[in-house]
């Protein structure tokens, strides 16, 4: 099976419900009881100082999670490669957790995936044609690319039917 | 595909192979075949580097947790596990970066890091949580546009920094600009300065009075002079911070340009011959001056410039450094018209007047060092758009654009403003510099990082209604007594240490005051007592309070300080420094950031110092995984590769062994065996020395496998004779030192 460093991103719906900092010993409680099944979580870092920045990161050896600033959202980054259906449900499966513990609610109809290595899936004309059908068969909806600056990574809206 | 081959020929040669070897030796170090020592001191001189909690523990705030990666037993350093994460530093030279360069760094910061860029004391990026795997593709794609990290951590000469406005300063004696990037290049990989016992960190400063490079705090500082005419530069040695500081001693009053780099090089050569290589705390070149005296040190530099075999890098760089010049965007023009709201005050603090008419120099203030990739990829377009991509960072954590245009300030602020990187501040109280402390550093005691943003927010809420002379003070802090966020040079400086109370630990932080950042760093701030973190907010309202109170004219918080005295300074935050009860208040025993129970049980072994690998270790390595290329062309039918390699390894084992007697032994086969036959006869096992011999002296017309395979194993039996040749003459050198 091939193997990818892909991203996704869902946007927080009740945004004021929490502060970023009040993220920071959710992530540390996470990683006391190692809370995500097939990921070492290891440490939390607080970049609530940078404008649109990460905000709160929870670092695994699997992948960073953060709970980003720019739109409050949720973003779930592959840093060893993974199958695209299993870094989907590894992303929906920390966004489960926030909700059913936290009480964050997601845009669960709408959310992105992106790549996270620009050499097997550059942002490029060729680099959406052969992406988007395989992200439309893993993300199981409608797939279309984000219109973004070329040197960002190559994103998809991925949309769904509630 | 690969980033090998993807980038193919815009990887100059030379770096291009120096990476292609560093990731044969993660291969040879995942096989076992390079000990975790040396493969750590190979890692940190390419820049990478440990992350706290590599020891693949961590105190989770109730225990310490053992973090289970996946290849448990495999190290790539003395405890340090091989899937935990770590920091990659890269070198940018004085500063500079380009907006292509920015762009890379924006690239690899989301790929392999966490998509943010740290910029640090030492003008330096660094990335976090990054994999030892990654670090091979991440040097291909900085070397692709002109950066190496080679040599940005370990035993060797660090980053060359500069101040950030040299060339557009309004009182410098020139531009020291291309002076410190051409010792940058001249020093970087070379041989004299491969047998350090410790780093030797460079800086170069074009006026004696700004704070500029902070040449009084570097083991090496350049100070630019013009005598009747012609450049040079007063010189510095010996000086650094750490845990006990040393202001540099003047070296020579004025070097001139010519003799710059063989007085350079002839300082590294004294260092790694003199300097202390088993304690490691005692191993910068300024106790090496310390014990010396300057005078001896003198002398003996002198008398190693005299043997130096001239080289012509010396001086060719001089027609070229002396009429260099940056080229602006657009033409000079004054600032009229319409400004932003809020833009007066970035204007007052965050723009320098260039003497170029017409221009300024703009500090994009980077809280705490930090940029995201968006924001770096932003950057490069303001960049490209307003100064002609001429960009610097800062060993305050900032970067700064130099030639705009003042007409083009307010859109530049629009355009800053645009993507958050519009705060006024700079150079300001508000302006902290941290160093990483306990967010990442294995050494890290107390949340530098932590404090210096809860400062921040604290002290923007009520900046407009401080003092001047207030706003004017700098702040800086450390994790630790190490000082990598130069508190001594801090008006308040800070250092985290850790206090115990009723058998808990309570993070502390030394306040050391008056320190002084202008006059290249002239002075050093002293310790007057330690308090809890938590209180440290206060202890900063309380000082500042003082100095704006009991101030005489326009008396500086220097002379303020010096003049109310240690005991009265003291007493200003004694009673700041008593600690509740964790009954009375439990807040007290965690760090700044951090709700964990605060615990010292996650410092590490630092990697700061390196491991102490002497070039003779590095050089029979190198034979060693020559030789295992030699097997795999063995493996992959090319047997006259094989051979020729295999040779080579032996040539490079004995030219090692050659090196420690003669630094200046060539490459020249016919040089190596003579020298090694004359030098080593007596001490060399005599039936592996023929090994070498015999292939010199008899190279098989067309190696056949067998052949092939016969000299791989005499090779490796070779290098075996090489170390233990290696250890005879370590103990022969220590009986002597001895005697």
């Amino acid at each position: 099976m091939e193997l990818y460093k892909f991203g996704v991103q869902f946007r927080i719906s009740n945004s004021t419900a929490k502060t970023l900092q009040d993220f920071i010993p959710v992530f540390h409680g996470w990683i006391q009881r190692q809370a995500l099944a097939g990921h070492l979580l290891v440490d939390v870092h607080d970049y609530s100082h940078v404008p649109n920045g990460p905000g709160v990161l929870l670092v695994a050896h699997e992948a960073n999670l953060c709970i980003g600033e720019a739109e409050r959202s949720l973003v779930y980054v592959r840093k060893q490669p993974a199958a695209l259906a299993e870094t989907l449900q590894a992303a929906h499966a920390v966004a489960k957790l926030l909700t059913d513990d936290h009480g964050v609610k997601f845009a669960a109809n709408r959310f992105e995936v992106f790549s996270n290595d620009r050499l097997r899936a550059p942002n490029t004309a060729a680099g959406a044609a052969h992406w988007q059908p395989l992200i439309a068969q893993a993300a199981v909806g409608q797939v279309g690319q984000k219109a973004n600056d070329p040197r960002e990574r190559l994103t998809f809206v991925v949309t769904r039917t509630p | 595909m690969t980033w090998k081959a993807k980038l193919g020929s815009q990887i100059p040669a030379e770096l291009g192979k120096e990476i292609d070897i560093y990731e044969t030796q993660i291969e040879l170090r995942k096989l076992g075949k390079i000990d975790e020592k040396l493969f750590a001191e190979t890692r940190l001189r390419r820049g990478a580097y440990g992350q706290r909690y590599d020891n693949a523990q961590r105190f989770d705030g109730f225990q310490t947790q053992q973090l289970k990666y996946p290849h448990a037993r495999l190290t790539k350093g003395p405890d340090t596990a091989w899937d935990a994460p770590g920091m990659q530093r890269i070198k940018t030279p004085f500063g500079g970066v380009t907006p292509e360069q920015l762009e890379v760094l924006a690239e690899i910061a989301e790929e392999y890091a966490d998509s943010i860029l740290h910029i640090t004391t030492r003008q330096d990026f660094q990335l976090h949580f990054v994999h030892i795997e990654d670090t091979p593709d991440i040097m291909r794609r900085l070397a692709a546009v002109g950066i190496t990290t080679r040599e940005a951590c370990g035993n060797s000469v660090r980053n060359v920094t500069a101040c950030p406005i040299a060339g557009v300063c309004r009182t410098e004696a020139f531009d020291v600009t291309p002076y410190a990037k051409a010792l940058a290049y001249f020093l970087l990989g070379h041989p004299d300065t491969q047998d350090f016992g410790r780093k030797f960190k460079i800086a170069f400063s074009g006026c004696e009075c700004e704070a500029c490079g902070l040449v009084y705090m570097h083991d090496m500082g350049a100070l630019a002079q013009v005598r009747e005419g012609r450049r040079g530069f007063k010189l510095f040695v010996g000086g650094g911070l750490g845990a006990v500081p040393y202001q540099a001693k003047v070296f020579a009053d004025f070097v001139p340009v010519e003799e710059l780099f063989p007085v350079a090089q002839a300082m590294a050569r004294v260092f790694a011959r003199l300097g202390e290589k088993q304690n490691r705390a005692r191993a910068r070149i300024k106790f090496l001056i310390d014990k010396l005296g300057i005078a001896e040190f003198q002398r003996l530099v002198a008398e190693e410039r005299k043997i130096l075999p001239a080289d012509s890098r010396w001086t060719s760089y001089l027609p070229e450094a002396a009429v260099f010049q940056e080229i602006p965007a657009k033409p000079g023009c004054q600032l009229t018209g319409q400004q932003p709201a809020d833009f007066k005050a970035w204007l007052e603090t965050n723009i320098y007047r260039q003497r170029q008419a017409g221009y300024a120099a703009v500090t994009i203030a980077c809280p705490i060092g930090d940029i995201t990739a968006t924001q770096a990829r932003q950057l490069a377009d303001l960049a490209r758009k307003f100064c002609n991509g001429n960009v610097r960072t800062t060993v305050e954590q900032n970067l700064v654009f130099r030639w705009v245009s003042e007409a083009d300030l307010p859109e530049l602020y629009r355009g800053l403003q645009a993507i958050g990187l519009h705060e006024y501040g700079a150079g300001t109280i508000l302006d902290i510099t941290a160093c990483p402390g306990t967010d990442t550093c294995k050494l890290g005691i107390a949340s530098s990082r932590g404090l210096a943003r809860e400062l921040r927010t604290r002290l923007a809420s009520k900046f407009f209604t401080l003092d001047a002379a207030v706003k004017g003070l700098r702040i800086k802090m450390s994790g630790c007594f190490n000082s990598c966020g130069q508190h001594h040079i801090a008006d308040i400086g800070f250092y985290g240490n850790s206090r115990t109370i009723s058998n808990r630990k309570v993070p502390h932080f030394q306040v050391l005051l008056g320190g002084r950042w202008r006059n290249n760093a002239g002075s050093y701030g002293l310790a007057i007592g330690s308090v809890p973190a938590k209180n440290v907010p206060v202890v900063v309202e309380r000082i500042t309070e003082r100095y704006v109170r009991d101030r005489q004219g326009n008396e500086t918080f220097q002379d303020f300080i010096a003049r109310i005295g240690k005991a009265e300074s003291r007493r200003l935050i004694e009673e700041l420094m008593t600690v509740p009860t964790y009954e009375q208040d439990p807040t007290f025993y965690s760090d700044w950031g951090d709700p964990r129970v605060f615990s010292m049980g996650d410092i590490g072994m630092g990697e700061c110092a390196g491991e102490v690998v002497s070039a003779l270790q590095f050089e029979l390595a190198a034979a060693e995984r020559l030789n295992f290329e030699a097997q795999l062309a063995h493996e992959a039918g090319d047997f006259a590769k094989a051979d020729e390699l295999a040779y080579g390894s032996m040539l490079q084992a004995a030219r090692g062994l050659v090196h420690e007697q003669w630094l200046d032994v060539p490459t020249v086969p016919a040089t190596v065996v003579t020298e090694f036959k004359t030098r080593f006869a007596s001490l060399f096992q005599p039936a592996l020395a023929t090994y070498l011999l015999r292939r010199y002296e008899n190279a098989a017309a067309t190696p056949t496998r067998e052949t092939a395979h016969r000299l791989i194993e005499e090779a490796q039996l070779f290098i075996e004779g090489a170390y233990t040749c290696g250890d005879k003459l370590r103990q022969q050198k220590t009986a002597v030192l001895k005697k």
